[in-house]
């Protein structure tokens, strides 16, 4: 059966929100993040939060649009029924944070947004207790949304890889890789980054854009910051491979970046995006952004992605069995490895294998199709083993300029 | 005794093996349906990289087709090639430094 005969019934059970995005999972949002948040989702079931130290506060311009548009950006993921905006925020006063404009943002998604003025209720506890009862009507509410099935057009993914080794490049990012080309070819969009892991590899990413424009723009990523690592006068080999990734077999950060780029499938690049930036289309996007995954998988989710994916090698890391739950805030995370030894480490915490390809039990097809049925199962309602855990490390917001 | 690695581009000078390999072993490259037979002269852990032929100081390393770095000494064939006999290209502050001063 080819892929295409197999595409039409890929189909996972979602929620409609009110601007045509599906969601996989039905949260109420509290933005920006602080007491007053963090009191409320204590209170009331179903409500999340961010957790960052990156406010905005004695941030340049830019740094902070880019978190605006990282709280707005969760705010209208699909996975957000309703969000509350609070204005006790410490950058409150700086215009790209302004509340107001946060709500108004939040609201082109077309669904609730309520606005909790501190000081109209009277102080920050007042606000509590008026959100508490926001929230919990919002969430109310939002439990009488019922799943019906969208096809696999209707996904936005992120991916990362990470503790990268030799079965990254050969098993286990060329399984991402499928997934991703079949997503682009239901209609959906995938997205995938870290440029500095693209140096090395940048030439073959920029053959495959969409536009000169956008080769120019993948190639200018990985220029400047090759031209940030050159000006540390270190050789980059002693920060990124990682002692993970050369402890584990990977000798060069070219070695790295070519074994990265099988994530991205073979589908053509339709743009390259800014950190938390939403694609204005559909298809494969190049995310200039930075690997961490407290910074790299809230990036995806402000920009749309529903469900994000950690493709780990883990070879060169054999104290981490427990594998983190999603920082992403509203956005489950899978883990995947083609590692026998971190399968075997790891048990339950992972997700999916593909090292059966490395040792000849199944092809490429095969491990890509029951990647393609866990997504499609997760989107459905099936958690990931992370979203078993009650933990989330703090959110950093990828930004580009000095604090002051 | 026999033991497998992966060539993952005609054009390449490395494989991948994907047993463990000690020094003696006899390794079989597989790309495709060809494959080369290479005596490994060291132990080579599971995922490393064994040299397919003779490289110079300098010479570029090819995986996946593209150069993923060049080796800094000699390396003969069948020998582990790792951090110890390659260097990156890319990103080499280091270089740069030393060139200024």
């Amino acid at each position: 059966m080819s892929a295409s005969q197999v595409g039409p019934s890929r189909e996972f059970l979602g929620f409609l929100r009110p601007d045509e995005t599906v969601g996989i999972r039905n949260y109420v949002l509290v933005i920006p993040g602080g007491f007053i948040s963090a009191k409320i989702c204590e209170c009331v079931n179903g409500v999340e939060t961010i957790v960052t130290p990156n406010t905005g506060a004695g941030m340049t311009s830019r740094d902070r649009a880019t978190v605006a548009r990282t709280l707005t950006g969760l705010a209208r993921n699909p996975n957000v029924a309703g969000v509350i905006v609070h204005n006790a925020g410490p950058s409150a006063g700086y215009p790209e944070l302004n509340p107001l404009s946060l709500a108004e943002e939040a609201a082109k998604s077309g669904k609730p947004v309520e606005f909790l003025d501190v000081v109209k209720a009277g102080g920050q506890l007042e606000a509590i207790a008026q959100g508490v009862k926001m929230a919990r009507r919002l969430v109310y509410e939002a439990s009488k949304a019922r799943r019906e099935p969208f096809g696999l057009g209707k996904l936005t993914v992120g991916v990362k890889c990470g503790a990268s080794d030799p079965t990254s490049g050969i098993a286990g990012n060329p399984a991402v890789g499928y997934l991703f080309d079949r997503i682009v070819e239901a209609g959906g969009v995938a997205m995938f980054g870290e440029t500095t892991e693209i140096i090395g590899a940048e030439h073959i990413l920029a053959r495959r854009a969409a536009t000169p424009a956008v080769a120019e723009a993948i190639l200018e990523a990985a220029r400047r910051t090759e031209e940030r690592a050159l000006a540390t006068g270190e050789d980059i080999r002693t920060v990124n491979p990682v002692p993970a990734n050369i402890a584990a077999g990977i000798s060069t950060l070219e070695e790295k970046s070519l074994g990265a780029i099988h994530k991205a499938g073979h589908a053509v690049i339709q743009g390259c995006l800014q950190y938390a930036e939403r694609p204005a289309g559909k298809g494969l996007y190049f995310v200039d952004n930075w690997m961490h995954p407290s910074s790299i998988f809230p990036g995806y989710a402000a920009a749309g992605a529903q469900l994000t994916m950690f493709q780990l090698g883990g070879g060169g890391t054999p104290a981490r069995d427990i594998l983190d739950p999603s920082p992403a805030v509203v956005a489950p995370l899978l883990w995947l490895s083609a590692n026998p030894a971190t399968r075997e480490r790891c048990g339950f915490s992972l997700d999916y294998y593909s090292g059966t390809v490395i040792e000849g039990k199944e092809t490429p097809e095969e491990a890509g199709e029951r990647l393609i049925s866990l997504v499609l199962e997760t989107a459905s309602g099936t958690w990931t083993r992370g979203e078993t855990l009650r933990y989330s490390d703090p959110l950093e917001v990828y930004t580009l300029d000095p604090v002051f | 005794m026999e033991r497998r690695a992966l060539i993952l581009d005609p054009a390449d000078n490395v494989a991948s093996v994907i047993d463990r390999v000690e020094a003696g072993d006899t390794v079989i490259a597989r790309l495709g349906n060809e494959t080369k037979a290479v005596v490994a002269l060291e132990d080579i852990p599971f995922g490393f990289k064994i040299a397919l032929a003779n490289l110079e100081a300098g010479e570029a390393v090819i995986k996946y087709g593209e150069v993923i770095g060049k080796a800094s000494r000699p390396i003969a064939r069948g020998a582990l090639v790792h951090v110890h006999n390659v260097e990156g290209n890319r990103g080499r502050g280091d270089l740069q430094k030393r060139a200024e001063e």
